[in-house]
């Protein structure tokens, strides 16, 4: 099959993220189960035994493409500069501060705080004083819904244990 | 049914239409606890457990069941209009009802859900009623043999979701069967790929993984475009034809409905089993023998009424087993019997004879609770499409953080919030990269249950694996199972032949 000179090469670097992962972590699940009773081996070795056949399957089609230069190892399908500019980067780095401070900070706090920082670099700056307010209105419904009314365990920070006492003193 | 009975249907359908008053903001409550992931009817019963106990039985059923019926609905809301089912249950919702959002068709796409859900749950309440005492033996005759041959119909969905990259496709549905096998043995309890996390051996729990899989991943991934619903398809302004399109091409389809709904029935009364199964069974059977099989997953109808209707016959179907034997079918249904018992009402089928109203009064309370949630919800169809035409700026932060913490609330373990992290980012490759992560779930979910059966079968059979073929109603599903697999094929070469023959 003639390739189409004006399609952008595959980028099979990226497509092989997914196989490169099954393979390591079905043959780090065999290391964990190999001295074990076949009771926890049986569906597993089925299971990671096809799951192997077709990652090397489809690392030979990936051989294939390759040599036909229908495609190359690069991964410009899964991150490009194009993700520092939409602020994609900046979105990964405040959610996974997000999730390493919540249980410090607490959820209304920790909410407010992501809601409006991620949304100030999506807007690149932009509407800063709706953004803020919108982020703690968003964080207090939260807030009001989940931990007052709902009384759910949520991770708790300084702004829950004052409006408890609040709320209890009140 | 004989008059005395009739009549206390009658009696009893009135007398719970008289509590509306509890019916529509409980239904509104339901909604908003289905269609965040994390939260559920069981954990909000649970939640408002103080007021259920001191409500009479009546409103505390009444409650419960409108409770329930709502939030089976919901999790199909967000599925729909954001790709984030709000249960697994609603798994296999957005695998057409989001390309429509996406199209535009947002409105569309809720109307044909709304009624699908609404005439599936009514009519499998019907069903539930008049066949109660043979429903009730399902649960008996369905073994671990019989299950491995139900999950099998969902996991075969794997290869359908497959058509396109077979082998990517495959890769994903595989991948999943993995993960989902991490965690301890059935027999043993030996903990497999736990990584040495404790938090991992009962299992990866579902909610992170749909959390992770589906929003968090989506959110990073509709950044890239102003809005949700694609530029040239932007919605008009709120208007009741395309609420009327919805309804018609629904109910243009009532076959499907009511043959998908039944197939959550079945599903929905062996106890074990749940909506997940049944969405993802009655989407791979309804897409199976479809005659447009090919235009599943790009926004069909058919796609999105058969695990609608079908997640919502689950909720009459898991009824069955806990009235008529006193055996909860679902995580729902034993708090109900919790609360209940609390009330003292004995289960069985003396309960029909000493306490009909309240046997008979669950079933009334969930027809009236789908009626009044279809003149509800549906005129607020035109209202809540509108979700997709927010700037994804403000969408995709909101969309991150309410998941995460969804994720965290089912266990409250803050590892859950970093696994649902971890989900998210093998979401975005599987997206970026053309992997489906619909088959990645679908293993994370049926995997383990799979695994469950085929161990206990073999255990009981001492490893000989001819004990898959051991049994009567086995081997009738096999067959029926074989059919779903070789028909389509069959069906689908005739049709392109058929179609070929003008050309020649």
């Amino acid at each position: 099959m003639a390739s189409d000179p004006h399609k952008p090469p595959r980028q099979i670097g990226g497509e092989l993220v997914i196989p490169i992962f099954a393979v390591g972590f079905t043959l780090y699940f065999f290391s964990t189960i190999w001295n074990s009773p076949w009771t926890a081996q049986v569906s597993a070795f089925m299971v990671g035994g096809f799951l192997l056949l077709v990652c090397a399957i489809f690392f030979v089609r990936c051989i294939l493409w390759l040599r036909r230069g229908q495609g190359t190892l690069g991964f410009a399908n899964l991150f490009t500069v194009d993700d520092l500019r939409t602020g994609r980067i900046g979105l990964l780095a405040t959610t996974v501060g997000y999730v390493m401070f919540i249980d410090r900070l607490g959820f209304t706090l920790m909410t407010f705080l992501f809601l409006a920082i991620s949304m100030l670099i999506l807007a690149k700056g932009r509407n800063a004083g709706f953004i803020i307010l919108i982020s703690g209105a968003m964080a207090l419904i939260g807030w009001a819904v989940f931990i007052w009314a709902f009384d759910t365990r949520f991770p708790r920070g300084w702004f829950e244990t004052t409006m408890q006492a609040v709320m209890n003193n009140g | 049914m004989d008059s005395s009975t009739a009549s206390i249907l009658t009696e009893v359908f009135f007398e719970t239409l008289g509590y509306w008053y509890i019916i529509v903001p409980t239904i509104f409550l339901g909604l908003i606890v289905g269609g965040i992931p994390g939260f559920s009817a069981a954990n909000t019963i649970i939640i408002l457990m103080p007021l259920t106990l001191a409500l009479d039985l009546q409103s505390g059923l009444v409650f419960m069941i409108s409770l329930y019926c709502a939030a089976r609905m919901g999790a199909g809301i967000p599925a729909i209009l954001v790709n984030i089912p709000g249960t697994a249950g609603a798994a296999a919702t957005p695998l057409d009802g989001y390309p429509m959002s996406k199209q535009g068709k947002g409105q569309q796409a809720l109307a044909i859900s709304f009624v699908a859900s609404c005439i599936g749950g009514l009519l499998t309440t019907v069903i539930a009623l008049a066949a109660m005492p043979i429903l009730a033996r399902v649960g008996f005759y369905m073994h671990s043999v019989e299950m491995i041959v139900v999950m099998l119909f969902g996991i075969s969905l794997i290869a359908s979701i497959a058509a396109q990259d077979m082998v990517k496709g495959l890769i994903a549905g595989f991948l999943g069967l993995m993960i989902g096998s991490i965690g301890t043995d059935v027999v043993y309890a030996t903990p497999r790929g736990t990584f040495g996390f404790l938090e991992l051996y009962d299992g990866v729990p579902l909610i992170p993984a749909l959390v992770g899989l589906f929003a968090v991943s989506e959110a990073f991934v509709i950044i890239e475009k102003r809005v949700i619903v694609n530029h040239d398809n932007e919605p008009k302004a709120p208007n009741w034809t395309d609420t009327f399109d919805g309804v018609r091409i629904a109910l243009k389809r009532w076959v499907h409905i009511v043959w998908t709904s039944i197939i959550g029935l079945v599903i929905g009364v062996i106890p074990g089993a749940g909506a997940s199964i049944a969405s993802f069974v009655a989407y791979q059977q309804s897409r199976s023998f479809s005659k447009t099989p090919e235009r599943y997953g790009t926004g069909h109808p058919e796609g999105l009424i058969a695990p609608e209707a079908a997640n919502n016959g689950v909720t009459s179907g898991t009824l069955v087993p806990l009235l008529v034997l006193g055996i909860p079918g679902g995580a729902t249904a034993a708090i109900m019997l919790v609360v209940m018992q609390f009330h003292g009402v004995s289960f069985g089928p003396s309960l029909f004879e000493n306490q009909p109203k309240v046997g008979y009064g669950m079933f009334m309370a969930m027809a009236v609770s789908y009626v009044i949630m279809f003149l509800t919800i549906l005129p607020l169809s035109r209202y809540m499409s509108h979700v997709t035409t927010i700037p994804t700026i403000y969408l995709a932060p909101m969309i991150i953080s309410f998941t995460l913490v969804g994720g965290f609330v089912p266990r409250e373990y803050m590892f859950d919030m970093y696994l649902a992290l971890a989900f998210g980012v093998l979401g975005y490759i599987a997206r970026r990269t053309g992997y489906h992560v619909a088959a990645i779930l679908i293993g994370v979910i049926l995997g383990p249950l799979l695994e469950k059966y085929f161990l206990w079968s073999l255990k009981k059979s001492d490893g000989d694996i001819m004990v898959l073929f051991s049994s009567t109603l086995g081997n009738i599903l096999w067959v029926a199972f074989a059919m779903s697999i070789i028909l389509p094929l069959v069906f689908g070469m005739r049709r392109k032949r058929k179609l070929e023959v003008p050309a020649e």
